[in-house]
């Protein structure tokens, strides 16, 4: 089976500091990845070399199979790759609606058009409107994103996400900041994801996010140290090292 | 919103009934020339106000589109065929210009405009042998769009109306669209709307390639008006004063830029018969307005009248 996202021997320097070393990754379509390692060890770098924020200096990414690296950001997301943003990117001024609004318009040909009414195009706020339900947000859908709490905005992300109906998510720290219950909402929101949807999520906090994986791989500074599962990575005595700072 | 479109037709009505109420020639040519530049400074807003992009090079459009026609008709087109080649060309030259522009964002998207600016400044000035030079070319009479006759000043000034009038719909509809809300997204988050599938590049160019065709509309009004073109009038500071009348009327509005143009227009052609410091005066008001309202006149106004309102209301409930 073609892996969902492959990476190969991924190399980034900034200036002298690698930020990445020959990471190599395969994930599977279905799969939910944890990607974990302390401050610095380049998981962010990871994702902005895979959705093209960055490029890399070697090596090559594939989303089933087609190699990314050549294409700009928008085409990738055009193959089925969207991602949330760990420092909260979201149109603040505007309604929440509005804000999955753009995200759906983003693959929609209608983008171009210059004559009609966004505001008449039902179908796109109907959407819109289902996949903030779909987070917990669908009674708050025309307040400001400027009048919601940081957790509602880190649901909000979620959902301008999965509108787009992703084959493969990138989930950037969504629990950071986010109180238990808080938390635990938007582990709820991640169960319910289908499974033709493949997820790699990035994870500070290894303890948050243990449950949802089932592979772990642990970079440290800019290398995979350990990858396998859940259990496997656990055990192992390098991620006690690294992680647990033994 | 009954109320609005009440609003638009007594608007409507005043517009057209102006020549009839002040006769004074004049003035009627006063209004055409606001009107000319409101759509001027309505089509820098597309890229100021929508797009986050700020040009000082939108000049050039009125001079393309004017010596485009100009020339055309010295060598004995038509005016339709004239006006046409004259858009098209000025257009043309917008979307090159976007081109490279778009290169840079912020103060180097500004440089590089500003650099283009003055180079077709620079070969209207120093071409002598096509553009006359500093002497500008001159043309003979206005066209007679379906047989009416435009040269007397009120058919003139409803003639400027009618074409603003499309124009502005237009825009309007533009802000209002799809792409109007890409447009915008791409100004306040670049990065995330392409994570979203955006093609910011594509959208800010198509925006710039907008607004050059409205500004070279609003180029061609302004060579009929004059009948004629020099490099006087497409001069930086041109570019310059358009912007100053979308950011003093308010940027982020369809209407703030309008209401540039009025002000400042008046200014310049009233108020310079009675002081002689007129551009003092000009100085002045956009230094107070900008003080007290920096997002311009038309948010700036509409917040004074929402506070207002407001006051009664928390005063019911106290």
């Amino acid at each position: 089976m073609t892996p969902a996202l492959e990476v190969l021997g991924l190399n980034k320097r900034f200036g002298g500091l690698p930020a990445t070393k020959e990471v190599s990754l395969t994930v599977m379509p279905g799969e939910r990845r944890l990607i974990i390692g302390p401050n610095g060890a380049g998981k962010t770098t990871l994702f902005n070399l895979v959705t093209g924020d960055l490029s890399p200096d070697t090596g090559s990414v594939k989303l089933f199979g087609q190699e990314l690296l050549k294409l700009p950001t928008q085409q990738r997301v055009h193959l089925g790759l969207a991602r949330t943003y760990q420092i909260l990117t979201l149109f603040p001024k505007e309604t929440l609606v509005h804000n999955v609004v753009l995200a759906l318009l983003g693959l929609d040909r209608l983008r171009w058009n210059v004559w009609a009414f966004l505001s008449g195009q039902r179908h796109l706020y109907d959407t819109a409107r289902e996949a903030l339900a779909l987070v917990g947000l669908g009674s708050s859908a025309d307040r400001t994103v400027a009048e919601t709490s940081y957790g509602e905005r880190r649901r909000l992300e979620m959902a301008m996400a999965l509108a787009q109906k992703p084959k493969v998510l990138l989930l950037d720290e969504p629990l950071a900041g986010l109180s238990q219950e808080e938390r635990s909402q938007v582990r709820e929101v991640l169960a319910r994801v289908p499974r033709d949807v493949t997820i790699v999520m990035i994870e500070h906090d290894m303890d948050s996010a243990l449950a949802f994986a089932e592979r772990i791989t642990l970079l440290h500074y800019g290398e995979v140290i350990v990858e396998g599962t859940r259990a496997e990575v656990v055990a192992d005595p390098r991620t006690k090292e690294v992680y647990l700072g033994e | 919103m009954r109320r609005n479109w009440l609003a638009l037709v007594i608007l409507a009505i005043v517009l057209i009934a102006l020549p009839l109420a002040i006769r004074n020639e004049y003035y009627v040519n006063l209004a055409s020339q606001i009107l000319i530049y409101a759509l001027l400074a309505v089509s820098v807003n597309i890229l100021l106000g929508y797009g986050g992009m700020v040009s000082l090079g939108h000049a050039s459009f009125v001079g393309l589109a004017s010596y485009g026609a100009v020339l055309m008709l010295n060598a004995g087109f038509g005016h339709l065929l004239s006006a046409v080649v004259a858009i098209i060309f000025s257009t043309a030259c917008g979307a090159l210009f976007g081109l490279l522009a778009l290169r840079a964002s912020g103060i180097g998207f500004l440089m590089i405009t500003l650099a283009l600016g003055q180079i077709v400044w620079g070969i209207a000035y120093r071409a002598n042998t096509i553009t006359n030079g500093d002497n500008g070319l001159r043309y003979a009479e206005r066209p007679a769009p379906f047989g009416i006759d435009i040269n007397a000043a009120p058919n003139f000034y409803w003639f400027t109306l009618i074409v603003f009038a499309i124009a502005l719909f237009f825009v309007w509809r533009l802000t209002r669209s799809p792409f109007g809300a890409a447009l915008q997204g791409a100004r306040d988050q670049p990065r995330r709307m392409r994570m979203l599938g955006h093609n910011v590049w594509l959208i800010q160019w198509l925006a710039f390639v907008l607004a050059s065709f409205w500004g070279s509309v609003a180029g061609l009004l302004f060579v009929y008006y004059n009948l004629f073109i020099s490099p006087h009038a497409i001069a930086l500071q041109q570019s310059a004063e358009v912007l100053l009348m979308a950011i003093l009327g308010g940027a982020s509005t369809l209407t703030g830029p309008i209401l540039g143009a009025v002000i400042i227009t008046l200014v310049k052609n009233v108020a310079s018969t009675y002081i002689d410091r007129w551009n003092t005066l000009l100085g002045a008001i956009f230094v107070i307005v900008i003080m007290f309202m920096p997002f311009g006149l038309v948010p700036g106004l509409r917040q004074l009248w929402l506070r207002w309102k407001r006051p009664a209301k928390a005063e019911r409930a106290a």
